[in-house]
């Protein structure tokens, strides 16, 4: 019994430490909630994204803030799990957040009422809902960068463009089992039925660690172009699948989440070819990754492995920060401080034509587009590294648009 | 001492009957009671909204599941497809113009009939077997739910929960949001006490311990075993239902996955089978402790007590927390209904050492 109560006291005493919460370094810093999924589901991007991160406020605390503020990330595990993200958030709002990014889907969607109301910036970069690049439903709400509808019209096009165009092709769109997965199926019908091509749709089970079932159809159906749209340790699966079934790597596209370690994962000759798409150029050969090298990681400053350094994921990372740090910049220019929630949105709808020195393809933020114009390109894996075979471009936007009205419309009415 | 039994005579029935015989365990609930009524007064909004509320309404369908599970002694693995139910019939109701507390009653029901389908198994499996069963249901469900945009809500997969009145009272606010649920959290609460002192409950216990046996002193095991699995089912889609409009007010077909339904059977079983108290303790501790531990981390992390890569530090409440259960279950394998049981018996006849039980 004397150890039982032991225990218990020791329980308490840890609970009471673990509710009296953190206190925060600096009262002129701005504050960036980065409640993530670092343990379940999001695990194959949030390392490196939130890396990129924190990395990139590190640089510009180093270069000395922006109008005499500095910033401070505030970093959580959500797990995926909503009630924790709802948690973490409450508590991040309550420490003074004026930006949240939740790098989940299921969080950033249990989110969207409660930071509407708030007034609590939430972007939500390649993940969460499509539709909410309609600013004016969606105020307080950011993709910032191309939707999923986005990405399968630019992929499309590039087919169109450069592939030997796409009248009369057939192309399977192989996908994991979930919204996710399906999100960009209407826009590909649409855009299929403008080009007189054939689309087929093809299921495979979450996770993806068995996909064989779902490649025997494809195969049956001889598609000539394959889009794969899943996440994680299914893509390799699905590039790895699609060869074993007579699908040249160069007729294999993936969303944007394909990555180096995908590739290295199907093996770096077997994965040369594939395409995928972009929004964020990979490397270190820009000048932020420069000054970021040169401020941040080589003296030692990084939060995590320099290994990190300039892939996929960290570069994205970096890109979501430089344009909410940009945004706060304007809103601080043109409102003065203190930033609140509600100028961090009007400074982030100021922004025009901002490209991070070509890191990334210019993103023009206004009331109406919270997307920032769908611009990606589509690049190759050569072996050693991701290759841009086209420019940045956008297409199809008018389908994509139409999409997002239809349901930000639907959210409005309450749906 | 504390819990002095000197004194208290039972001169009718229905006082040694009662839910709480003693004086000791009465004032104790009531004074949970009044806390729990209290909490808006004196919490802030962020423990109100992020740790009571979802708190109570997890311990509801805990506290559903511990029916099926602890009393009836049927395993249910798919309980989170049970919720999913309930939560998007309330929502499709509300929309159709139905005032919400009958689209509560009708998530309970349309819950209730599904779930008898799939607990139609149980009349033929039990143990392993049953749990195979409802896990095909949580699968089934899911892939209905995401494939059936009429149900999920079209590309976006998210159902906003529609302005509600309960009983005249906008359900609005954070108050207000945490009345309904500590209100639904108490009636499942009395409910299933009561049950498990009525003939039904003692039926259901007899099917538990084994069901032939039940047989042959007259109690129709297929009979009580399809009743369990609709009260429970009822309970779990309302209980769906509340989490919905009380808490998610956005629902997604991920809210309702198979870690869920796991989270759930981790809840009844860390808090104790069939224990009203262990409900409220296991979902308590399967919600809030990674919680707490994230932060508790995280906090000491802020302060540079420990340096280590974020990947880990992200990990070390998941290894606290698995030791923790290890622990409890090492320590106690009755869960932690068995832990406070303990507590209470020492101080039945403290200061003296021995219990009689």
């Amino acid at each position: 019994m004397k150890g039982f109560m032991k225990g218990l006291v020791g329980a308490a005493t840890m609970a009471a430490v673990g509710f009296s919460g953190t206190a925060s370094a600096d009262d002129n810093a701005i504050k960036f909630g980065l409640l993530q999924d670092f343990t379940a589901v999001y695990t194959f991007v949030t390392d490196e994204y939130n890396q990129g991160q924190r990395d990139y406020l590190r640089l510009i605390n180093e270069e000395g803030g922006i109008h005499d503020h500095t910033f401070e990330a505030i970093v959580r595990d959500t797990g995926n799990e909503p009630q924790r993200g709802i948690e973490a958030y409450n508590r991040a709002r309550r420490e003074g957040a004026v930006l949240v990014d939740f790098l989940s889907t299921p969080v950033s969607r249990a989110a969207v009422n409660r930071v509407l109301e708030d007034e609590v910036v939430m972007i939500t970069v390649l993940h969460g809902r499509g539709d909410a690049s309609e600013g004016q439903t969606f105020p307080f709400v950011f993709p910032m960068m191309a939707t999923y509808w986005s990405q399968a019209a630019v992929l499309l096009d590039y087919i169109d463009r450069e592939r030997g165009g796409l009248e009369g092709k057939r192309i399977a769109h192989v996908y994991i089992d979930s919204p996710f997965g399906r999100e960009p199926v209407p826009v590909m019908r649409e855009i299929a039925e403008r080009n007189n091509f054939e689309v087929r749709t093809f299921a495979y089970p979450s996770p993806g660690n068995e996909q064989s079932a779902t490649w025997s159809d494809v195969r049956r159906f001889r598609p000539d172009f394959v889009v794969l749209w899943g996440a994680g340790g299914g893509q390799a699966v699905s590039v790895r699948e699609a060869i074993r079934n007579g699908i040249p790597q160069e007729n294999i596209l993936s969303v944007v989440w394909m990555a180096e370690t995908d590739a290295r994962t199907i093996g770096t000759e077997m994965a040369t070819g594939i395409k995928r798409f972009e929004a964020v150029a990979t490397g270190t050969d820009y000048p932020v990754m420069q000054r970021l090298m040169e401020k941040v990681i080589e003296p030692g400053h990084g939060a995590g492995s320099s290994d990190n350094v300039g892939t996929t994921y960290y570069n994205i990372g970096v890109a979501s920060m430089a344009v909410a740090v940009e945004g706060a910049r304007i809103a601080l220019e043109e409102f003065g401080p203190p930033l609140t929630g509600d100028k961090l949105r009007q400074g982030m709808e100021m922004i025009e034509g901002f490209d991070l020195d070509g890191m990334m393809p210019p993103i023009t933020l206004t009331p109406e587009d919270h997307q920032g114009g769908g611009y990606g390109r589509v690049s190759t894996w050569n072996g050693e590294t991701w290759e841009p075979v086209t420019d940045w471009f956008t297409a199809y936007q008018d389908v994509v648009w139409e999409e997002i009205e239809k349901d930000a419309a639907g959210f409005r009415e309450g749906r | 001492m504390f819990y002095r039994q000197s004194g208290v005579h039972h001169t009718r029935y229905q006082t040694a009957r009662r839910l709480w015989p003693l004086p000791a365990d009465q004032r104790l609930v009531w004074l949970l009671l009044a806390l729990a009524v209290a909490a808006p007064l004196y919490m802030s909004d962020l423990y109100l909204s992020s740790y009571m509320l979802p708190w109570l309404i997890w311990s509801a369908a805990a506290l559903s599941l511990t029916l099926l599970m602890g009393v009836a002694g049927q395993l249910h693995f798919g309980f989170a497809a049970v919720m999913a139910i309930g939560a998007y019939t309330s929502i499709h109701l509300t929309r159709a113009g139905v005032p919400f507390e009958l689209a509560l009653i009708g998530a309970g029901l349309m819950s209730a009939a599904i779930g008898c389908i799939f607990g139609a198994a149980a009349l033929r499996v039990k143990g392993l077997y049953l749990v195979m069963a409802t896990l095909a249901m949580q699968y089934l469900v899911d892939w209905t739910i995401i494939n059936v945009p009429a149900i999920s809500g079209g590309a976006q997969a998210t159902l906003s929960t529609p302005d509600v009145r309960f009983l005249f009272v906008p359900l609005k606010g954070d108050a207000m949001l945490y009345y309904g649920a500590l209100l639904w959290a108490v009636i499942v609460t009395l409910l299933v006490l009561n049950i498990k002192r009525t003939s039904f409950g003692r039926a259901l216990v007899a099917v538990r311990d084994k069901d032939f046996a039940a047989s042959v002193i007259g109690v129709n095991p297929f009979k009580f075993k399809l009743l369990a699995f609709f009260t429970s089912s009822f309970l779990g889609g309302v209980s769906g239902a509340v989490l919905a409009f009380c808490y998610y007010q956005a629902v997604t077909p991920e809210q309702f996955g198979f870690n869920v339904s796991i989270q759930l059977v981790a809840m009844v079983l860390v808090g104790g089978l069939g224990s009203v108290v262990g409900a409220y303790l296991g979902a308590g501790f399967v919600l809030l402790v990674p919680i707490i531990l994230t932060n508790l981390v995280a906090g000491a992390a802020v302060a540079g007590w420990i340096s280590v890569s974020s990947n880990l530090l992200a990990h070390i409440p998941l290894m606290v927390y698995g030791a923790l259960i290890i622990g409890f279950i090492l320590f106690e394998p009755l869960g932690l209904a068995k832990i406070y049981d303990n507590l209470r018996k020492y101080f039945l006849v403290w200061p003296f050492r021995h219990t009689q039980s």
